[in-house]
C-alpha cells in the first residue's frame, strides 16, 4: 500500500480532537495566527499558486473564485462553507466535521481574513445531525476563547460565524439553490449571472466553498503555495478525500495524492472487491458523473484530467465500486429515482424529463420495457443536458447516458426476455419500504 | 441624457436597442416573436419555462432570451434560422405538456390558451410519454375569487411573482419539488388582495380560473373588443368578451403608461354594473312616482323650461370626451344660465388598491375638465363645487335639473333622501339607462340612454391620457347614445350641433374640430392612448392610420 501524504486526516483519529484543548495542542489556530499577520491578497495569491481545486465535484479553481470577489463595493463579503454534502456516494465532509471541526474553523477563518469576510455560515446538511452538534460545540468553544467574534488574537479582524442547517434537499448544495435557502427563500437555483462572487447572499459578494476544500488552506498557508502543489500531479494538487463504498472489503475514507492509479485503489486501500466476485464497474465521483466499466478503469489515475480523459470525472470523488453481481437496470432506476425525487421542480426539462425518465426505467426493471425506450432515454437526455437553469440537469443524464451506453447488452437482454416472455427472476425493489427499514434500523 | 444604444444581429438583420433590453423584446423590434410562458415585462425573471432558448454565437450552450441582455456585437438566431432553437422549442412544448390532463374539451383556457397555440406553432408531434400522469388537486379554490386545478399548471409562477412583487401579499407560493411542485395558498390563508383576479391573466395556461366565470363559454363563441375600463379615472386597459349581450369576460391588456398588464377585482368582476338588467328603452314620464312609457318627442317638448335661470346639469363623469364637447357647446348657445356640476367624490383606498385605482368612481372627470366644464382647478375644487351644487340643491335653489347619465349622481348621493326629495320638487330630466335607479322616483321625464359599455369615445384618465374605449357589448333597441339626447335636447332649446350618424362620426368630427388635438386620429389613440399635456401633432407619427379613421359614407 502506497505511502500518502495526509494533510486533512493527520489527527482525525486522535482522541478528542474535536475538542479545541486537544486540537491546539496539536497544532489548531497556530496557522491562523500566522495568516493575520499576512497581507490578504497574498493569501489568495498562495491560494491561487497552491493549485488548490474546489472539492465539492466542479474542481473550479480555489483561489480564482477568490480572486472574481470585488473588495470595494461597501457592501459586506459572506463566506460560505457547503456542508451540505448530499451527492450519493460521498461522507468525507462528514468526518471533518465530526472529527476535526476545528481544522474546518480555521480554514474557514484563514478564507475569511484573506477574503476581508466578518461573517461566515456553515450550511450543514439537514441529516447531518451528529457532525452539526460537534461543529456547533466547537464554534461555541471559539466564541468562549475568543477565537470568534469582536478583535479575535489580539488582533482588530472581527469575524462571525454560525451553522445553519439545511431542510433534506440535494439541491441545496447548489451553491445559489443554497443562497436562496439561506435567504428563507424556496431552495431553488437561481439564474446566472449575476454569480455569487459578485451578488450571493442577499446581494453581496459571497463565496461558497466547499468543507474539504477550506480544510485545506491551513496547510497551504503554514507551507506555501508550492509545497502544496508538489504533491498530487500536474492540475491535480494536493490530496483527495476519497469516499469508498459498495462491493469492496474495506469501505471508508482515504486521503491519496492526486494522481493514484484507480485499480490500485481498488485493490490496496479498498481490499479488493468481495471474494468470489469480479469488478464489473465504478462509478468514480459521486453519482453524477458517468459509470466507468472494469476495463476501462486499468490504468486510470485519480486525478481531473486522467479520469476526464477517461471519459468520466472525479467529482468530489464518491467512489463507488459495483461487482458483477449487480443488476445494473436496478442500479440505475435506483439513481434516477434519486435525481427525479431531488429535481426542485423549477424549470421545464429537469421538473418533466427527469421523472419521465425514472418511469421508463421502472418500467424497464419491472419487465415491461419496449423497444425503443433507450433510444428515447437517449433522446429525453439530450432534451435535459444544457437546457437548464442549474447544473443539475446536466449532471443528472450523464449517468443515464453512460449506463444505457456501456450496459447496452444488459439493458436490451432485459427488455427483450419481456418481449420473449421470459420471466426474470428478481423482484421489484420498493423503496419506499426501504426507506422505512433503513429510519427503523436506527 | 440619451439612452445608451447598442447594436446586434438577430437572423442576421441588424437591430439596435437600449442598452439592456432583453434579446426577447430586441427579437420584437424585429416582429420577431420569441415564445414564452413565465417572462413578463413587469414581473422578475425566473427563466424556468425554458420556451425563450435561443442561440447566441460563441455561447457554450442555448441561452434563454428572458434573462440574456443584449450586447453590441451579439449575432442571436431564433427559431427562424436556428435548427438548435426549434429543437429546444419542441422539446420544451414535449416535456411541459407530458403531466398536462389535456383536457382542452371542458378547459376555460382552450381557444386562448398559450399551450395550445405555441404547440400548434412550434411542436405539433404526437407525444412520446407513455406512463401514468402525475395527479394532483383540482378545483381547489385559492380565494373568494380564483380558483386552481394544480394539473394544469406548468409551474411558472408568474401569479406568485404577482403576489409578491406587485401587490406584495405574498399569499401564495410553490410547494414541493419536481413533478410534484403545486401552487397553494399560504396556510391560513387565502388569495384575497384587490387585484387577485389578475393572476388569472397573467396565468399562460388553465390552471387559474375566474370563479365567477368558469365554465360560463368557449371563447370562441365571444366577440372581444378594447375597451377602457370606467370604474375609476385610471382608465385601465381592458379586453371585454361579449355573447348575447353579456360580459362573460374581462381581461387586463397591457399599457406600460397606465395599468401595466394588471386589473382591480372591482373593475373586472364589476364590469357587469355598467350594463344592467332591467333597462330602460322608451322614453318615460312619471305621474306619483310609477313611470309611464311615452313618445319620445313629447318628452323632449316638455324641456324647453331648462333653458330658464336656476336650472342644474348634473353630468356623470362617465361620458365621453366628445359629449363633454358638445355640452359646452349647449351651454353656450342655450344654457348659458344653467350650473354645469360634474358627480365627482373621492373615497378612501386600501393600500393593495393603491398601486392601480383611484379614489374615485368617475372614469372621465379629466375629460370634463378638458371641456372646460365646469370650470375647476383640480380634483378638490371638483369635488367641492358638487358637493356644493348638492347643498344648493337641497334647499331648494335650483327649479329645474337635468341628469346626464346613470351616474350624474355620485354613488354615496343616490340613496339620500333629502336629495331625492329635492329632485322630486324641482323639474327633473333624467337620460337614464337603468330601469330599477332608485333615482326614478323622484324623476319627471326620462330619456332612454345607452351605457358607456354600448357606446365608443374618448376618455381622458387621471394622468392625463387621452384613450379611445370601444363598444363592447351591442346597444340595447331603443336605448340611444347620450351625445344624441343632448342633441336633441340643444335641437329642441332652438340650435342644432350635432351632424354624426354614429359614435365614430363624432369621435372624428370632434378630433377635427379641437385644435388642442389638431392632427390626431383614431388609429393614434389606440395604439397605447395619447398624453394631452405633451401632445403636438409632430409629436405623434403622424403615419398611424386605420380603416377606422376615414368616415363612413
Amino acid at each position: 500500500m502506497a505511502k500518502h501524504k495526509q494533510i486533512l486526516l493527520k489527527n482525525i483519529r486522535e482522541e478528542g480532537q474535536h475538542l479545541l484543548e486537544k486540537a491546539e495542542s496539536r497544532g489548531a489556530y497556530k496557522v491562523i495566527r500566522k495568516a493575520l499577520e499576512m497581507d490578504p491578497l497574498k493569501i489568495i495569491d498562495e491560494v491561487k499558486n497552491s493549485g488548490l481545486r474546489g472539492r465539492g465535484g466542479a474542481g473550479f479553481p480555489t483561489g480564482l473564485k477568490w480572486s472574481f470577489v470585488p473588495r470595494d463595493t461597501g457592501k459586506p463579503v459572506y463566506l460560505i462553507n457547503n456542508a451540505d454534502e448530499s451527492e450519493p456516494g460521498t461522507f468525507k465532509d462528514r468526518l471533518l466535521l465530526e472529527n476535526d471541526p476545528h481544522l474546518v474553523i480555521e480554514g474557514m477563518l484563514c478564507a475569511a481574513w484573506a477574503l476581508q469576510s466578518e461573517w461566515s455560515c456553515i450550511y450543514i446538511r439537514g441529516e447531518y445531525a451528529y457532525p452539526y452538534t460537534r461543529v456547533q460545540a466547537a464554534i461555541d468553544e471559539c466564541y468562549e476563547k475568543g477565537y470568534l467574534g469582536e478583535n479575535i488574537f489580539g488582533t482588530n479582524f472581527t469575524h462571525h460565524m454560525v451553522v445553519h442547517r439545511g431542510a433534506g434537499a440535494y439541491i441545496c448544495g447548489e451553491e445559489t439553490a443554497l443562497l436562496n435557502s439561506l435567504e428563507g427563500k424556496k431552495g431553488q437555483p437561481r439564474l446566472k449571472p449575476p454569480f455569487p462572487a459578485v451578488a450571493g447572499y442577499y446581494a453581496c459578494p459571497t463565496v461558497i466553498n466547499n468543507v474539504e476544500s477550506l480544510s485545506n488552506i491551513p496547510f497551504i498557508i503554514e507551507n506555501g503555495g508550492e509545497a502544496y502543489k508538489s504533491i498530487g500531479v500536474e492540475n491535480s494538487a494536493g490530496t483527495k478525500l476519497v469516499s469508498a463504498s459498495g462491493h469492496i472489503n474495506k469501505p471508508g475514507i482515504y486521503e491519496i495524492e492526486m494522481g493514484y492509479p484507480l485499480m490500485d485503489f481498488i485493490e490496496d486501500e479498498c481490499g479488493g472487491v468481495r471474494d468470489g466476485h469480479n469488478l464489473l464497474a465504478v462509478i468514480p465521483g459521486g453519482s453524477s458523473v458517468p459509470v466507468m466499466r472494469a476495463e476501462e478503469c486499468k490504468g486510470v489515475n485519480l486525478d481531473y484530467d486522467s479520469m476526464k480523459n477517461a471519459g468520466s470525472s472525479l467529482g468530489c470523488a464518491g467512489f463507488m465500486v459495483m461487482d458483477d453481481s449487480t443488476d445494473v437496470v436496478e442500479a440505475v432506476l435506483n439513481l434516477s429515482h434519486f435525481y427525479s425525487h431531488e429535481s426542485c421542480g423549477q424549470c421545464t426539462p429537469c421538473r418533466e424529463g427527469g421523472h419521465w425518465i425514472e418511469k421508463i426505467f421502472r418500467r424497464i426493471a419491472e419487465g415491461n420495457g419496449m423497444p425503443g425506450d433507450l433510444k428515447l432515454i437517449e433522446s429525453l437526455c439530450n432534451q435535459i443536458g444544457g437546457h437548464t437553469i442549474c447544473a443539475f440537469g446536466d449532471t443528472m443524464v450523464l449517468p443515464y447516458r453512460s449506463f444505457i451506453q456501456k450496459f447496452e447488452k444488459e439493458f436490451k437482454e432485459r427488455i427483450s426476455n419481456v418481449l420473449k416472455g421470459v420471466e426474470h427472476e428478481r423482484v421489484p425493489m420498493d423503496f419506499q419500504s426501504e426507506l422505512v427499514s433503513i429510519g427503523s434500523a436506527h | 441624457m440619451a439612452e445608451e444604444l447598442v447594436t446586434l444581429t438577430i437572423d442576421e438583420q441588424e437591430v439596435q436597442v437600449p442598452k439592456g433590453t432583453n434579446l426577447i423584446e430586441a427579437a420584437k423590434q424585429l416582429g420577431t416573436e420569441v415564445p414564452y410562458y413565465c417572462y413578463h415585462p413587469h414581473l422578475s425573471v425566473p427563466g424556468n419555462c425554458r420556451m425563450c432558448q435561443l442561440e447566441v454565437e460563441g455561447a457554450p450552450k442555448l441561452m434563454v432570451g428572458c434573462h440574456t441582455q443584449a450586447q453590441d456585437g451579439m449575432k442571436v438566431r431564433t427559431q427562424r434560422t436556428s435548427q438548435a432553437v426549434k429543437d429546444a422549442q419542441a422539446s420544451t412544448l414535449e416535456m411541459i405538456l407530458i403531466n398536462h390532463p389535456l383536457d382542452c374539451t371542458v378547459c376555460d383556457q382552450a381557444g386562448h390558451c398559450k399551450l395550445q397555440d405555441y404547440h400548434y406553432e412550434y411542436n405539433a408531434k404526437p407525444s412520446r410519454f407513455l406512463e401514468q400522469k402525475e395527479h394532483k388537486p383540482k378545483a381547489v379554490p385559492l380565494g373568494e375569487t380564483v380558483m386552481l386545478d394544480a394539473e394544469r399548471c406548468i409551474a411558472c409562477t408568474r401569479c406568485v411573482r404577482f403576489c409578491d412583487e406587485v401587490t406584495e401579499t405574498g399569499e401564495i407560493g410553490l410547494v414541493n419539488r419536481g413533478d410534484r411542485v403545486t401552487i397553494a395558498v399560504k396556510e391560513g390563508h387565502e388569495l384575497s388582495n384587490a387585484l387577485s383576479g389578475t393572476v388569472v391573466d397573467l396565468c399562460p395556461v388553465g390552471a387559474l380560473t375566474h370563479k365567477k366565470w368558469r365554465f360560463n363559454t368557449r371563447i370562441w363563441y365571444t366577440k372581444s373588443t378594447d375597451a377602457i375600463c370606467p370604474g375609476c379615472s385610471t382608465g385601465c386597459n381592458v379586453k371585454v368578451y361579449e355573447r348575447d349581450g353579456q360580459v362573460v369576460q374581462v381581461k387586463a391588456r397591457l399599457n406600460e403608461d397606465v395599468n401595466k398588464e394588471w386589473l382591480c377585482d372591482e373593475g373586472r368582476y364589476g364590469f357587469g354594473r355598467f350594463l344592467p338588467e332591467l333597462r330602460i328603452t322608451e322614453a318615460l314620464t312619471c305621474e306619483s312616482g310609477q313611470p309611464v312609457p311615452c313618445d319620445y318627442t313629447e318628452a323632449l317638448k316638455g324641456l324647453s323650461s331648462l333653458s330658464s335661470p336656476k336650472t342644474l346639469v348634473l353630468l356623470s363623469p362617465q361620458l365621453f370626451v366628445e359629449e363633454y364637447a358638445l355640452l359646452t357647446a349647449l351651454k353656450e348657445k342655450a344654457l348659458a344660465n344653467a350650473s354645469f356640476v360634474v358627480a365627482y367624490r373621492e373615497r378612501e383606498l386600501s393600500d393593495v388598491e393603491k398601486i392601480l385605482v383611484s379614489p374615485d368612481y368617475a372614469a372621465n372627470y379629466k375629460g370634463a375638465l378638458f371641456a372646460g366644464l365646469p370650470e375647476a382647478a383640480d380634483e378638490k375644487a371638483l369635488e367641492d363645487k358638487y358637493t356644493r351644487a348638492l347643498g344648493q340643491l337641497k334647499v331648494g335653489a335650483f327649479d329645474q335639473v337635468l341628469l346626464l347619465g346613470d351616474h350624474a349622481l355620485a354613488p354615496v348621493d343616490i340613496d339620500d333622501k333629502e336629495i331625492q326629495e329635492a329632485l322630486g320638487k324641482a323639474h327633473t330630466v333624467g337620460a337614464l339607462s337603468h330601469l330599477g335607479s332608485a333615482l326614478l322616483s323622484s324623476v319627471d321625464v326620462v330619456l332612454p340612454a345607452q351605457t358607456i359599455l354600448e357606446q365608443s369615445g374618448l376618455l381622458i384618465n387621471r394622468g392625463d391620457r387621452l384613450q379611445y374605449s370601444s363598444a363592447s357589448v351591442p346597444a340595447v333597441k331603443g336605448a340611444l347614445p347620450i351625445w344624441r339626447i343632448i342633441g336633441d335636447i340643444s335641437k329642441q332649446l332652438g340650435s342644432e350641433i350635432v351632424s354624426a350618424r354614429s359614435d365614430r362620426d363624432l369621435t372624428l368630427s370632434y378630433l377635427g374640430a379641437e385644435k388642442r388635438l389638431e392632427g390626431l386620429t383614431i388609429a393614434q389613440v389606440k395604439k397605447g392612448g395619447v398624453c394631452i399635456k405633451t401632445y403636438s401633432p409632430q409629436s405623434a407619427g403622424a403615419d398611424v392610420k386605420d380603416p377606422s379613421d376615414e368616415v363612413r359614407a
